[in-house]
């Protein structure tokens, strides 16, 4: 894996080339509505639930009137292309011609906002992708906006993971999201290994994705549809469902407490490019 | 006048407090006015008023989804058919975790589906902190206090008890004398049946004993309901 320099040799480097200045406080930006924004969705450890929460993502930015592009990048046949076909286009991360289909259309694109579901084992050689090609240097100068959604098992390689991501990141709003697909912890009883894997690497934050229960889960996957158009109780193609209100509320409640994670890291404001976020 | 779909939950977060027991004589007053009444009896070990009805409730485990969806999608039917849930004490918390989870309360409303709750009181200050704590949380839900003096007695203080419960509205079920509280156990007995052709071979005294305690039961549940329709009527408002 190739390693980019970290934060500390990047402002050493600086303080020996520049001399010190004194800044003077500068009121906040005006939102950078047009900036182009770039969610990546990934781990390499497979069955996490990437694509869950790519799926929910899409959900709350379609929520919160984000018009959204999305790339699925599982080849050649994508879970995410499926739930969402409309705004999902199947790509290969590895194919030069692919990448330029996501990056080089970013800041052209009606649409300014992108979300990538990186299949598994596809989370380094797509940040690597994203090296070689510049993005990350575009993400430094402020150009497009950067939020990695690093998705976590409870188990010590999926947390080995985070060591290897984090060099690419330091630019980027990168958040260590724990996925509770089951009833296990990510080692929060365990001080030292906690402190570990979760304490030593810099990032904007973290978010908890509550378990959604089985049959709920099952429902929706027979459903075929977005977990949005499931909760409205409706097919994938629009038309009135006969889905349980009883699954339907708890993929509901589940939605919205995860919509309540998205808003505590103030994910719109980052997506805006706004100050404070 | 508009009329909803009634659904009485009764419960009680404490054993011995004569949820069962309201629910039975709920379903026995609809069922004494011919009407069709639907219910629903939590305990899955000991299902008491499933006993006494097995041809109009079913048992469900609220530990389930499955039941879960058995009992909430079918309590959401506007088919103006009343629907009465016993709840069990060890299936208080869940039920009442599911009813906030799944968005219950909202949906029934928005379907013409009205739910009421039938709090039993008994002497302990948990009892009173779980009626406050439902209230608080479904402040729009009507709250009706059910007092069993034979299940859970409160004694020389009853007033200044009931005084503290979100709620105004009550219920009375009277004490019962042992021997005719006895004859209530047995499966077969309908009180419905028993106001219009008591089983012959039933002592007089109990009987009357049981006429006698039904009747002013009854009068409470058509007052409430004759209440409740008046509150929904839209010609007088």
């Amino acid at each position: 894996m190739a390693q980019r320099p970290t934060k500390e040799t990047k402002q050493s480097s600086a303080r020996e080339e520049r001399p010190p200045v004194v800044r003077e406080k500068v009121p906040p930006l005006a939102p950078q509505r047009g900036r182009p924004t770039l969610i990546l969705v990934g781990a390499d450890k497979g069955g996490v639930g990437k694509t869950t929460i790519a799926r929910v993502l899409l959900d709350y930015l379609a929520a919160n009137n984000v018009l959204t592009r999305a790339f699925d990048t599982e080849t050649p046949r994508g879970t995410l292309y499926r739930f969402h076909p409309d705004q999902t286009s199947v790509v290969d991360l590895t194919s030069t011609s692919d990448q330029m289909k996501i990056i080089d259309t970013l800041a052209t694109a009606e649409i300014k906002v992108s979300v990538v579901d990186v299949r598994a084992g596809g989370l380094e050689p797509a940040l690597q992708a994203l090296q070689d090609t510049g993005f990350l240097d575009a993400v430094a100068e402020g150009e497009v906006g950067f939020i990695l959604f690093h998705v976590l098992g409870s188990s010590i390689a999926s947390l080995d993971e985070i060591a290897e991501v984090a060099p690419y990141v330091e630019d980027a709003d990168y958040f260590l999201v724990k996925n509770h697909v089951n009833d296990t912890t990510f080692f929060e009883w365990d001080p030292v290994t906690h402190r570990k894997y979760f304490e030593k690497v810099e990032t904007a934050g973290e978010i908890t994705i509550p378990k959604l229960n089985e049959l709920s889960y099952e429902q929706v996957e027979i459903a075929g549809a977005p977990f949005s158009t499931f909760v409205a109780n409706r097919t994938a193609e629009g038309e009135p469902a006969d889905h349980s209100f009883v699954l339907r509320g708890y993929v509901r409640t589940w939605q919205n407490r995860i919509a309540d994670e998205f808003d505590r890291i103030h994910l719109l404001d980052r997506i805006a490019g706004r100050e404070g976020a | 006048m508009s009329r909803r779909t009634l659904v009485f939950v009764a419960c009680s977060p404490h054993p011995r407090s004569g949820v069962s027991t309201t629910a039975r004589l709920l379903t026995d007053f609809y069922l004494s006015r011919l009407t069709e009444v639907e219910g629903f009896d939590t305990d899955p070990h000991a299902p008491r008023y499933h006993e006494w009805f097995p041809d109009r409730t079913r048992v469900i485990d609220t530990a389930d989804i499955r039941g879960q969806i058995s009992l909430f999608d079918r309590l959401l039917v506007d088919d103006g058919v009343p629907k009465i849930v016993d709840v069990w004490q060890r299936a208080y918390d869940r039920f009442f975790k599911t009813v906030k989870e799944i968005g219950f309360v909202e949906e029934a409303r928005a379907r013409g589906v009205e739910p009421i709750v039938l709090f039993h009181v008994d002497q302990t200050d948990s009892a009173l902190a779980s009626a406050k704590s439902l209230s608080a949380a479904w402040r729009d839900v009507p709250m009706v206090i059910v007092q069993n003096e034979g299940a859970a007695p409160l004694g020389a203080y009853a007033h200044e008890t009931l005084g503290h419960y979100p709620s105004t509205r009550r219920f009375l079920i009277g004490a019962l004398d042992g021997a005719v509280a006895k004859t209530l156990d047995e499966p077969d007995l309908s009180l419905s049946r028993l106001l219009v052709s008591p089983p012959p071979e039933m002592s007089i005294v109990i009987r009357a004993a049981l006429k006698a305690w039904i009747a002013p039961i009854f009068t409470q549940f058509r007052s409430f309901e004759l209440r409740h329709e008046l509150d929904g009527a839209q010609f007088l408002k």
